[in-house]
């Protein structure tokens, strides 16, 4: 498998445990932590998006090492 | 929680959980239970002594020369019995300047003392929900401690004991889930405190899944590059450290109800005199 697919289905697999675990801890009643998880995981995967579109900014500007 | 206590309390559920993670049963001794306080000290302190000589006290210096220090041991799960760990630093510390062979025994030795320290974390919670429950009073449900023990023995579990099976098999699925894939991407490197002193102790927080791949497959030798080391190690500790949010959501869930539903100590019938 491509490489980067491959990390980025890793990336999909422990954002997804991170967020329905985060989900529960702060929403007691499952039946409302359930149906909030996709908009969760779309806010945690965007984040990490900016996250990471900072980090390769950075990495070829301030933070450059070539 | 411990701004909840009320004066009926057995005492300050602050002061009852620090003491326990200070000294193991201090808490309960200080809460006026001192049979069960002095037992939970000798199954808690002897869990470390009988992992202190199989290990002959050499768990840090699995440690990397470059990150040893006095304050190394704050990230094990041995913190948890605090007094232990200090005593341990004191005694055995990092060991002399040069290499020697460990002990055949280390690996069961530091998973006991690193068990000591959860236990007892697990001790202290029991602590601070008993300081609350008024005198001459029990719950009728079970004690919050019990319970996060139960998720930290098997993740999942202690929701599932609460009666919240599906977030319980979530819990399993995610954390076991983690640990799994973690393994499998890490081809076991994963598992071995020799080898990863810290991501070892985030796993070891996910209980019976960590611990019995570590006895399959946790002391293999590597004989070449793992291409998704990194990865595996990423998700073996992410898995346990996760396993953390599980017990704060039982302890919270257990406490609550804990309160909720108390009863009178049954209490022996006195005796008539003719």
């Amino acid at each position: 498998m491509n490489d980067i697919l491959f990390h980025l289905v890793l990336f999909v697999a422990i954002g997804a445990g991170i967020v329905a675990l985060a989900a529960f801890y702060s929403e007691p009643d499952d039946a409302k932590a359930l149906p909030g998880l996709p908009r969760r995981f779309a806010v945690f995967a965007l984040g990490c998006g900016v996250l990471a579109l900072l980090l390769v900014v950075a990495g070829h500007t301030v933070a450059s090492v070539r | 929680m411990a701004l909840e206590t009320g004066r009926s309390g057995r005492g300050d559920a602050n002061v009852a959980a620090i003491l326990t993670w200070v000294i193991p049963g201090a808490g309960h001794v200080y809460l006026g239970a001192p049979l069960f306080g002095i037992a939970a000290f000798l199954v808690v302190t002897g869990l470390y002594l009988l992992g202190i000589r199989l290990s002959e006290g050499m768990a840090f210096e699995f440690l990397q020369t470059d990150l040893r220090s006095p304050i190394a041991p704050i990230l094990t799960p041995e913190v948890g019995n605090l007094s232990a760990v200090i005593w341990h630093m004191r005694t055995y510390g990092f060991g002399p300047s040069f290499p020697r062979p460990w002990p055949a025994h280390i690996d069961l030795g530091t998973f006991l003392t690193a068990c000591s320290g959860l236990l007892n974390a697990c001790l202290a919670c029991k602590a601070h929900f008993d300081a609350r429950v008024p005198q001459g009073m029990h719950s009728k449900k079970p004690s919050p401690g019990l319970l996060v023990l139960a998720g930290w023995i098997l993740p999942g579990l202690g929701h599932w004991l609460q009666g919240r099976r599906l977030r319980g098999a979530i819990v399993f699925v995610v954390v076991a889930g983690f640990v799994v894939l973690g393994s499998v991407l890490a081809d076991g490197a994963n598992l071995d405190r020799e080898r990863h002193f810290y991501y070892w102790s985030g796993q070891f927080l996910a209980g019976a899944p960590a611990w019995i791949l570590e006895v399959l497959h946790g002391h293999a030798l590597v004989r070449a590059d793992i291409r998704y080391v990194d990865a595996g190690l990423a998700f073996g500790a992410v898995g346990g450290l996760l396993n953390i949010l599980a017990w704060l959501d039982v302890y919270s869930v257990a406490e609550r109800e804990g309160l909720k539903h108390l009863e009178p100590e049954a209490r022996p019938a006195p005796e008539v005199v003719a």
